[in-house]
Protein backbone atom coordinates (compact mmCIF):
# COMPACT_ATOMS: atom_id res chain seq x y z
CA UNK A 1 0.00 0.00 0.00
CA UNK A 2 0.53 3.30 -0.49
CA UNK A 3 1.64 5.65 2.60
CA UNK A 4 0.78 8.48 0.59
CA UNK A 5 -2.68 7.53 0.59
CA UNK A 6 -3.05 6.83 3.68
CA UNK A 7 -1.79 10.63 4.49
CA UNK A 8 -4.61 11.76 2.57
CA UNK A 9 -7.30 9.35 4.19
CA UNK A 10 -5.69 10.79 7.29
CA UNK A 11 -6.43 14.16 6.44
CA UNK A 12 -9.92 13.69 5.06
CA UNK A 13 -11.21 11.59 8.42
CA UNK A 14 -8.77 14.39 10.17
CA UNK A 15 -11.28 17.26 9.56
CA UNK A 16 -14.47 14.81 9.06
CA UNK A 17 -14.24 13.23 12.48
CA UNK A 18 -13.12 17.00 13.93
CA UNK A 19 -15.66 18.82 12.52
CA UNK A 20 -18.36 16.10 13.74
CA UNK A 21 -17.78 16.33 17.32
CA UNK A 22 -17.67 20.18 17.16
CA UNK A 23 -20.91 20.68 15.40
CA UNK A 24 -22.90 18.83 17.85
CA UNK A 25 -20.90 20.82 20.30
CA UNK A 26 -22.13 24.18 18.90
CA UNK A 27 -25.66 23.29 18.18
CA UNK A 28 -26.28 22.49 21.68
CA UNK A 29 -24.69 25.43 22.35
CA UNK A 30 -26.89 27.63 19.74
CA UNK A 31 -29.69 25.93 20.70
CA UNK A 32 -29.40 26.63 25.01
CA UNK A 33 -28.29 30.22 23.81
CA UNK A 34 -31.51 30.49 21.85
CA UNK A 35 -33.80 28.90 24.97
CA UNK A 36 -32.07 31.65 26.96
CA UNK A 37 -33.17 34.16 24.65
CA UNK A 38 -36.53 32.83 24.18
CA UNK A 39 -37.39 33.11 27.80
CA UNK A 40 -35.13 36.11 29.11
CA UNK A 41 -35.42 38.25 25.89
CA UNK A 42 -33.53 41.63 27.62
CA UNK A 43 -30.04 39.33 28.75
CA UNK A 44 -30.25 39.08 24.69
CA UNK A 45 -27.34 40.66 24.17
CA UNK A 46 -25.08 39.43 27.28
CA UNK A 47 -26.00 36.12 26.10
CA UNK A 48 -25.00 36.81 22.37
CA UNK A 49 -21.62 37.80 23.29
CA UNK A 50 -20.82 35.35 25.55
CA UNK A 51 -21.59 32.67 22.43
CA UNK A 52 -19.73 33.94 20.36
CA UNK A 53 -16.84 33.59 22.69
CA UNK A 54 -17.67 30.20 23.30
CA UNK A 55 -18.15 29.54 19.70
CA UNK A 56 -14.76 30.68 19.16
CA UNK A 57 -12.95 28.03 21.99
CA UNK A 58 -14.83 25.66 20.33
CA UNK A 59 -13.98 26.10 16.76
CA UNK A 60 -11.10 26.08 17.78
CA UNK A 61 -10.37 22.41 17.97
CA UNK A 62 -12.31 21.91 14.80
CA UNK A 63 -9.73 24.70 13.38
CA UNK A 64 -6.60 22.26 14.80
CA UNK A 65 -7.95 18.93 12.99
CA UNK A 66 -8.50 21.37 9.64
CA UNK A 67 -4.31 22.08 10.28
CA UNK A 68 -3.46 19.02 10.98
CA UNK A 69 -5.39 17.64 7.41
CA UNK A 70 -3.57 20.17 5.88
CA UNK A 71 -0.06 19.09 6.79
CA UNK A 72 -1.29 15.86 6.08
CA UNK A 73 -2.64 16.58 2.55
CA UNK A 74 -0.25 18.82 1.10
CA UNK A 75 2.60 17.38 1.93
CA UNK B 1 -9.62 16.47 -15.13
CA UNK B 2 -7.19 18.26 -14.56
CA UNK B 3 -4.63 18.17 -11.35
CA UNK B 4 -4.26 22.23 -10.04
CA UNK B 5 -2.05 22.88 -7.21
CA UNK B 6 -4.37 24.58 -4.79
CA UNK B 7 -2.40 25.88 -2.59
CA UNK B 8 -0.02 27.74 -4.56
CA UNK B 9 -2.29 30.50 -4.08
CA UNK B 10 -1.96 30.30 -0.54
CA UNK B 11 2.11 31.06 -0.94
CA UNK B 12 3.37 34.63 -0.41
CA UNK B 13 4.82 35.84 -3.48
CA UNK B 14 8.27 37.46 -2.48
CA UNK B 15 8.67 40.69 -4.70
CA UNK B 16 11.78 42.13 -3.29
CA UNK B 17 13.88 39.97 -1.23
CA UNK B 18 15.78 41.28 1.84
CA UNK B 19 17.78 39.66 4.45
CA UNK B 20 19.55 40.79 7.51
CA UNK B 21 21.77 37.96 8.52
CA UNK B 22 19.68 34.59 8.62
CA UNK B 23 16.29 36.66 9.24
CA UNK B 24 14.31 36.69 5.97
CA UNK B 25 12.30 39.94 6.15
CA UNK B 26 11.44 40.31 2.22
CA UNK B 27 8.68 42.41 0.46
CA UNK B 28 5.89 40.01 -0.02
CA UNK B 29 2.36 40.71 -1.47
CA UNK B 30 1.13 39.78 2.35
CA UNK B 31 3.33 43.00 3.24
CA UNK B 32 2.08 45.31 0.56
CA UNK B 33 -1.34 43.95 1.52
CA UNK B 34 -0.81 44.92 5.42
CA UNK B 35 0.46 48.23 4.37
CA UNK B 36 -2.83 49.18 2.00
CA UNK B 37 -4.59 47.85 5.55
CA UNK B 38 -2.92 50.49 7.51
CA UNK B 39 -3.71 53.52 4.92
CA UNK B 40 -6.76 52.42 4.93
CA UNK B 41 -7.56 52.22 8.06
CA UNK B 42 -6.21 56.06 8.53
CA UNK B 43 -7.82 57.10 5.66
CA UNK B 44 -11.23 55.68 6.96
CA UNK B 45 -11.06 56.61 10.60
CA UNK B 46 -9.15 59.59 10.07
CA UNK B 47 -11.91 60.99 7.32
CA UNK B 48 -14.33 59.42 10.15
CA UNK B 49 -13.36 61.67 12.65
CA UNK B 50 -12.27 64.99 11.11
CA UNK B 51 -15.61 66.40 10.67
CA UNK B 52 -16.04 65.95 13.80
CA UNK B 53 -19.69 67.24 13.81
CA UNK B 54 -22.57 66.71 16.96
CA UNK B 55 -25.32 64.95 14.89
CA UNK B 56 -23.03 62.48 13.00
CA UNK B 57 -23.85 61.33 9.71
CA UNK B 58 -22.13 59.17 6.88
CA UNK B 59 -19.20 57.80 7.75
CA UNK B 60 -19.05 59.35 10.90
CA UNK B 61 -22.24 57.86 11.79
CA UNK B 62 -21.01 54.63 11.03
CA UNK B 63 -17.51 54.73 12.77
CA UNK B 64 -18.48 56.06 15.86
CA UNK B 65 -21.21 53.07 16.24
CA UNK B 66 -18.64 50.25 15.74
CA UNK B 67 -16.16 52.16 18.33
CA UNK B 68 -19.12 52.46 20.60
CA UNK B 69 -20.25 49.15 20.12
CA UNK B 70 -16.58 47.92 20.59
CA UNK B 71 -16.09 50.16 23.49
CA UNK B 72 -19.26 48.56 25.36
CA UNK B 73 -18.51 45.52 24.51
CA UNK B 74 -14.32 44.63 24.60
CA UNK B 75 -14.07 47.37 27.42
CA UNK B 76 -16.81 48.06 30.00
CA UNK B 77 -17.95 44.34 29.50
CA UNK B 78 -14.44 42.80 30.28
CA UNK B 79 -12.01 44.80 31.93
CA UNK B 80 -14.04 47.47 33.14
CA UNK B 81 -14.33 50.95 33.30
CA UNK B 82 -10.30 51.65 34.19
CA UNK B 83 -9.40 49.45 31.20
CA UNK B 84 -9.81 52.58 28.90
CA UNK B 85 -6.22 52.83 28.41
CA UNK B 86 -6.25 49.41 26.39
CA UNK B 87 -9.06 50.62 24.11
CA UNK B 88 -6.90 52.16 21.53
CA UNK B 89 -4.74 48.80 20.99
CA UNK B 90 -7.41 46.89 21.35
CA UNK B 91 -9.78 49.15 18.71
CA UNK B 92 -6.46 49.10 16.24
CA UNK B 93 -6.15 45.14 16.49
CA UNK B 94 -9.96 45.14 15.65
CA UNK B 95 -9.53 47.66 12.66
CA UNK B 96 -6.10 46.02 11.21
CA UNK B 97 -7.44 42.51 11.27
CA UNK B 98 -10.75 43.77 9.77
CA UNK B 99 -9.53 45.61 6.67
CA UNK B 100 -6.62 42.48 6.29
CA UNK B 101 -9.32 39.71 6.43
CA UNK B 102 -11.62 42.44 3.92
CA UNK B 103 -8.80 42.91 1.37
CA UNK B 104 -8.58 39.07 0.86
CA UNK B 105 -12.03 39.42 -1.03
CA UNK B 106 -11.00 41.74 -3.32
CA UNK B 107 -9.77 40.18 -6.98
CA UNK B 108 -6.04 40.20 -7.07
CA UNK B 109 -5.85 40.80 -3.12
CA UNK B 110 -4.02 38.52 -0.46
CA UNK B 111 -5.12 38.04 2.85
CA UNK B 112 -2.17 38.50 4.70
CA UNK B 113 -3.74 36.98 8.00
CA UNK B 114 -3.98 33.75 5.80
CA UNK B 115 -0.31 33.86 6.85
CA UNK B 116 0.72 32.33 10.10
CA UNK B 117 3.70 34.63 10.52
CA UNK B 118 1.02 37.50 10.36
CA UNK B 119 -1.42 36.31 13.33
CA UNK B 120 1.71 34.66 15.53
CA UNK B 121 3.24 38.19 15.23
CA UNK B 122 -0.01 39.83 16.18
CA UNK B 123 -0.87 36.71 19.00
CA UNK B 124 2.64 37.54 20.66
CA UNK B 125 1.83 41.73 20.68
CA UNK B 126 -1.08 40.22 22.39
CA UNK B 127 1.04 38.05 24.59
CA UNK B 128 3.59 40.65 25.85
CA UNK B 129 0.88 42.89 26.43
CA UNK B 130 -1.37 40.27 28.82
CA UNK B 131 1.71 39.65 30.98
CA UNK B 132 2.98 43.11 30.93
CA UNK B 133 0.08 44.09 32.56
CA UNK B 134 -0.29 41.60 35.15
CA UNK B 135 3.19 41.87 36.10
CA UNK B 136 2.99 45.69 36.21
CA UNK B 137 -0.29 45.59 38.42
CA UNK B 138 0.48 43.34 40.36
CA UNK B 139 4.61 43.18 40.72
CA UNK B 140 6.63 39.95 39.35
CA UNK B 141 5.89 37.91 42.50
CA UNK B 142 2.50 39.18 42.78
CA UNK B 143 1.98 38.09 39.35
CA UNK B 144 3.66 34.91 40.11
CA UNK B 145 1.15 34.10 42.90
CA UNK B 146 -2.15 34.61 41.04
CA UNK B 147 -0.94 30.88 39.06
CA UNK B 148 -2.01 29.33 42.41
CA UNK B 149 -5.54 29.88 43.36
CA UNK B 150 -6.44 30.59 46.87
CA UNK B 151 -7.17 27.39 48.99
CA UNK B 152 -5.70 24.78 47.35
CA UNK B 153 -4.36 21.84 48.97
CA UNK B 154 -0.15 22.18 48.87
CA UNK B 155 0.35 18.55 47.58
CA UNK B 156 -1.64 20.11 44.51
CA UNK B 157 0.60 23.33 43.45
CA UNK B 158 3.14 21.12 41.80
CA UNK B 159 0.72 19.53 39.69
CA UNK B 160 -1.63 23.42 39.14
CA UNK B 161 1.81 25.21 38.25
CA UNK B 162 2.96 23.63 35.22
CA UNK B 163 -0.88 23.90 33.75
CA UNK B 164 -1.70 27.45 34.78
CA UNK B 165 2.16 28.69 33.14
CA UNK B 166 1.25 25.99 29.82
CA UNK B 167 -2.09 27.79 29.45
CA UNK B 168 -0.61 31.54 29.60
CA UNK B 169 1.38 29.65 26.24
CA UNK B 170 -1.67 28.48 24.69
CA UNK B 171 -3.43 31.19 24.48
CA UNK B 172 -1.51 33.14 21.81
CA UNK B 173 -0.93 29.84 20.17
CA UNK B 174 -4.30 29.30 19.85
CA UNK B 175 -5.35 33.06 18.63
CA UNK B 176 -2.66 32.96 15.80
CA UNK B 177 -3.73 29.60 14.81
CA UNK B 178 -7.82 30.43 14.77
CA UNK B 179 -7.34 33.48 13.06
CA UNK B 180 -5.01 31.55 10.52
CA UNK B 181 -6.68 28.80 9.90
CA UNK B 182 -10.34 30.73 9.51
CA UNK B 183 -9.20 32.84 7.08
CA UNK B 184 -7.04 29.66 4.80
CA UNK B 185 -10.10 27.92 5.20
CA UNK B 186 -12.48 29.78 3.93
CA UNK B 187 -10.63 31.20 0.67
CA UNK B 188 -10.06 27.70 0.05
CA UNK B 189 -13.39 26.54 -0.22
CA UNK B 190 -13.63 29.49 -2.70
CA UNK B 191 -11.26 28.46 -4.77
CA UNK B 192 -12.20 24.85 -4.81
CA UNK B 193 -15.32 26.25 -5.91
CA UNK B 194 -14.08 28.02 -8.48
CA UNK B 195 -11.23 25.63 -9.43
CA UNK B 196 -13.99 22.94 -10.05
CA UNK B 197 -14.94 24.91 -13.65
CA UNK B 198 -11.38 24.44 -14.41
CA UNK B 199 -11.11 20.64 -13.71
CA UNK B 200 -14.44 19.46 -15.35
CA UNK B 201 -13.81 21.50 -18.82
CA UNK B 202 -17.34 21.91 -19.40
CA UNK B 203 -19.66 24.88 -19.46
CA UNK B 204 -22.81 23.00 -18.09
CA UNK B 205 -21.60 22.91 -14.95
CA UNK B 206 -20.26 26.53 -14.74
CA UNK B 207 -23.57 27.83 -13.21
CA UNK B 208 -23.30 25.75 -9.94
CA UNK B 209 -19.92 26.59 -8.81
CA UNK B 210 -20.39 30.25 -9.34
CA UNK B 211 -23.25 30.37 -7.50
CA UNK B 212 -21.50 28.34 -4.37
CA UNK B 213 -18.87 30.68 -4.95
CA UNK B 214 -21.02 33.73 -4.64
CA UNK B 215 -22.79 32.57 -1.53
CA UNK B 216 -19.51 31.73 0.25
CA UNK B 217 -17.56 35.17 -0.61
CA UNK B 218 -20.95 36.31 1.43
CA UNK B 219 -20.46 34.40 4.71
CA UNK B 220 -16.94 35.36 4.27
CA UNK B 221 -17.83 38.62 4.88
CA UNK B 222 -19.12 37.80 7.37
CA UNK B 223 -16.99 35.46 8.82
CA UNK B 224 -13.83 38.31 8.22
CA UNK B 225 -16.30 40.41 10.93
CA UNK B 226 -16.98 37.54 13.36
CA UNK B 227 -13.10 37.03 13.41
CA UNK B 228 -11.52 39.96 13.67
CA UNK B 229 -13.84 40.73 16.66
CA UNK B 230 -13.26 36.95 18.11
CA UNK B 231 -9.41 38.08 18.24
CA UNK B 232 -9.98 41.57 20.01
CA UNK B 233 -12.58 40.72 22.21
CA UNK B 234 -10.55 37.38 23.06
CA UNK B 235 -7.32 39.51 23.38
CA UNK B 236 -9.43 42.14 26.01
CA UNK B 237 -10.45 39.16 27.82
CA UNK B 238 -7.29 37.57 28.62
CA UNK B 239 -5.71 41.20 29.52
CA UNK B 240 -8.58 41.34 32.26
CA UNK B 241 -7.77 38.33 33.13
CA UNK B 242 -4.05 39.59 33.70
CA UNK B 243 -5.27 42.31 36.03
CA UNK B 244 -8.02 41.79 37.88
CA UNK B 245 -7.37 41.19 41.46
CA UNK B 246 -8.91 37.36 42.24
CA UNK B 247 -8.71 34.71 39.89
Amino acid sequence: MDPVGFAYLGGGLSIGLGALGTGVGMGIMVGKTVEGMARQPEVSGLLRTTMIIGIAFIEALALYALVISFLLIFK
Amino acid sequence: MEKIDLLEHLQPHIYIPLKIGNIDISITNAVIMMWIACILVFLTLFLAGRAGRLVPKGLQNLMESIVSYLRTNLIYETIGEKGMAWFPFIATLFFFILFCNLLGLIPKGFTATSNINVTASLAIVVFLCTQGAGIYKHGPFGYLKKFIPKGVPLWIIPLMLPIEIISQFAKPFSLAVRLFANMTAGHLVILVFLSMIIMFKSVIVTPLPLAMAVVMMAFEIFVALIQAFIFSILASMYIAEAVHAEH
